[in-house]
């Protein structure tokens, strides 16, 4: 992503999901953001199947035993 | 003897195993054991601070409860088949503490209701006979390497009181190497156990993923939270895991499985495992230090093959999409309402992980999954992977950047590079530590330590600990308690 899309994105994001950036902190944000887009390009870059599945780890919850 | 004349120096640098071996014996009274820690606490957390509650009225009537127990008992009593009888201990602040809010190293936390219970694994230590002492600082929310917490102050690393102690349990392993206490717990969700052991120069083990119920802590990333304990030996290490093993319904991804002990295999050593030095990326992001540290646990125990791991970078950034996404959502609330009373360490990657892209935070925990299986086919010709557990030894407190091999890194994140990807696949790591004499880092006394991981297949604890505890009889590695000068 570029800088103008983070920035853009950012915006978006962080309007539907009500989430209020104080301008100190969105410097901060954008930096971040930009990080984690870096570390989403190495993981969105392996090779997966479709039956590369992520761990399950949801156990359904029985009632407790009276 | 009169079991309450000891005086208190006498206990502070010894083991969790003698300490409860002595209390058997009638040589000491738990009483005189908990002041002693306590005393030791008050004399050198001005320096450390390690702690961020003090459990003193608490400590003193539960040692007095096994005291008058014990005497009634008249000699021989049913607490003396108890494994950690009379041994003070204490936790990060994010276990739950009856009577106190949970911090969990924030300043939010800290205005919380108090906790009605102790966490799981508190009640299971003291159920095993061990003395709760008090609450330990961390980073926020366990979000960082390096403890240095902006509303407790940083912990400082006891063996140079200018460095780190690394986080996020860096009030766990400093407490543990300042003697304050034989035996401390914490959480490891990127290597936040395994950080802290290293610069801190004491053992510490990060079980398998679901070993050990997190019921009662405060959770940062449900995906990747472990609890695990620190001590000054292999033998105290494994006594308090021992003791904390089991089921429990009240943690979803806690295993159902039996205990099994790994006590008992300590004296097997190293003897007939296939040992190999981790290659790629993790000598590619280690220094000159960290490099002679691995080679001279490998050597010790006989390991001359190398391995790789594959991409093992796709499987950092894999643990660090997950947590940014799942620590952050847990916050959502705060961070919408009240982000300015957040550490300002962390607050903006919280924010900015509130915003992820669903598609890369599932596409991380496929990769995930795609990098256990990778690790499982190695673990098929091998027992044990050898691997630093940090790039370097502890940095100046306020470290921003920080150089390996030539190539200028970010300090704070970087501290977890060699613990991130294999937290993320979940696999027991014992982190042992080596002291490299002679490469002192400029500005300090003496040489630092840095820890080796001693990585083994899902559920084989008893593996890496046996290796540990090869290590340690063989002098490669060692815990002391750190020299904090004059009335200390």
């Amino acid at each position: 992503m570029t800088p103008e899309e983070i920035e853009k994105y950012v915006d978006a994001a962080a309007a539907a999901v009500a989430l209020p950036i104080a301008p100190a902190h969105r410097p901060g944000v954008l930096h971040y953001f930009a990080l984690a887009a870096s570390m989403a390009d190495l993981v969105n870059a392996q090779a997966l199947t479709p039956e590369d599945e992520p761990a399950p780890v949801f156990l359904p919850v029985s009632p407790p035993e009276a | 003897m009169d079991p309450v004349s000891k005086t208190a120096e006498t206990w502070f640098r010894q083991g969790a195993a003698r300490m409860a071996e002595a209390v058997r014996a009638r040589e000491v009274s738990v009483t005189a054991l908990v002041e002693d820690s306590l005393q030791r606490i008050s004399r050198t957390d001005d320096r450390v601070n390690a702690f961020t509650d003090v459990t003193t009225v608490r400590a003193l009537q539960r040692a007095a409860e096994l005291d008058a127990q014990l005497a009634s008992d008249d000699g021989v009593s049913a607490l003396d088949a108890l494994p950690l009888l009379g041994v003070p201990f204490a936790v990060k602040n994010l276990f739950d503490i009856e009577g106190l809010p949970t911090r969990a190293g924030s300043w939010i936390g800290r205005y919380s209701a108090p906790a009605t219970q102790d966490g799981a694994l508190v009640r299971r230590m003291e159920a095993a006979g061990a003395v709760l002492v008090g609450g330990l600082n961390m980073d926020e929310y366990a979000y960082g390497f390096t403890t240095e917490n902006s509303h407790d102050g940083p912990t400082h690393n006891p063996h140079d009181l200018t460095r780190i102690a690394g986080g996020s349990s860096g009030g766990s392993a400093a407490a543990v190497a300042a003697g304050q206490v034989p035996i401390a717990l914490g959480s490891d969700t990127n290597g936040s156990i395994r950080v802290p052991s290293s610069l801190c120069g004491v053992f510490g083990l990060k079980p398998t993923y679901g070993r050990l119920t997190r019921a009662g802590s405060y959770p940062f990333v449900a995906s990747l939270d472990h609890l695990g304990p620190f001590a000054r030996s292999v033998h105290d290490l494994a006594l308090s895991y021992d003791a904390m093993q089991g089921p429990d319904h009240d943690d979803p991804a806690c295993a159902q499985r039996v205990v099994e002990r790994t006590l008992g295999e300590l004296g097997r050593g190293a003897d007939g495992l296939r040992i190999a030095v981790l290659d790629g990326y993790f000598q590619e992001h280690a220094g000159e230090q960290v490099r002679a540290a691995v080679s001279r646990v490998a050597a010790a125990l006989g390991a001359s093959r190398h391995v790789e791991l594959p991409e093992v970078a796709r499987a950092r950034a894999a643990a660090f999409l997950i947590s940014n996404a799942e620590g952050a959502q847990l916050h959502l609330p705060d961070l919408r309402t009240r982000a300015g009373d957040f550490e300002p360490l962390s607050r903006d990657r919280f924010l900015a992980g509130a915003l992820l892209p669903a598609a890369w935070v599932v596409q991380a925990q496929r990769v995930r999954r795609w990098f256990a299986l990778q690790a499982a086919e190695l673990f098929r010709t091998t027992d044990l992977l050898l691997a630093p557990a940090t790039p370097c030894p502890a940095t100046p407190i306020g470290t921003e950047w920080i150089e390996i091999n030539g190539k200028r890194f970010p300090a704070r994140p970087s501290m977890g590079l060699m613990t991130q990807p294999i937290s993320c696949i979940g696999l027991p790591v014992c982190c042992v530590p080596v002291w490299m004499e002679g490469s002192a880092l400029p500005g300090t006394n003496g040489a630092l330590p840095v820890g080796v991981q001693l990585i083994a297949a899902p559920w084989r604890e008893d593996i890496a600990l046996r290796a540990a505890a090869a290590l340690e009889a063989a002098g490669v590695v060692t815990a002391p308690v750190a020299v904090l000068g004059d009335s200390a």
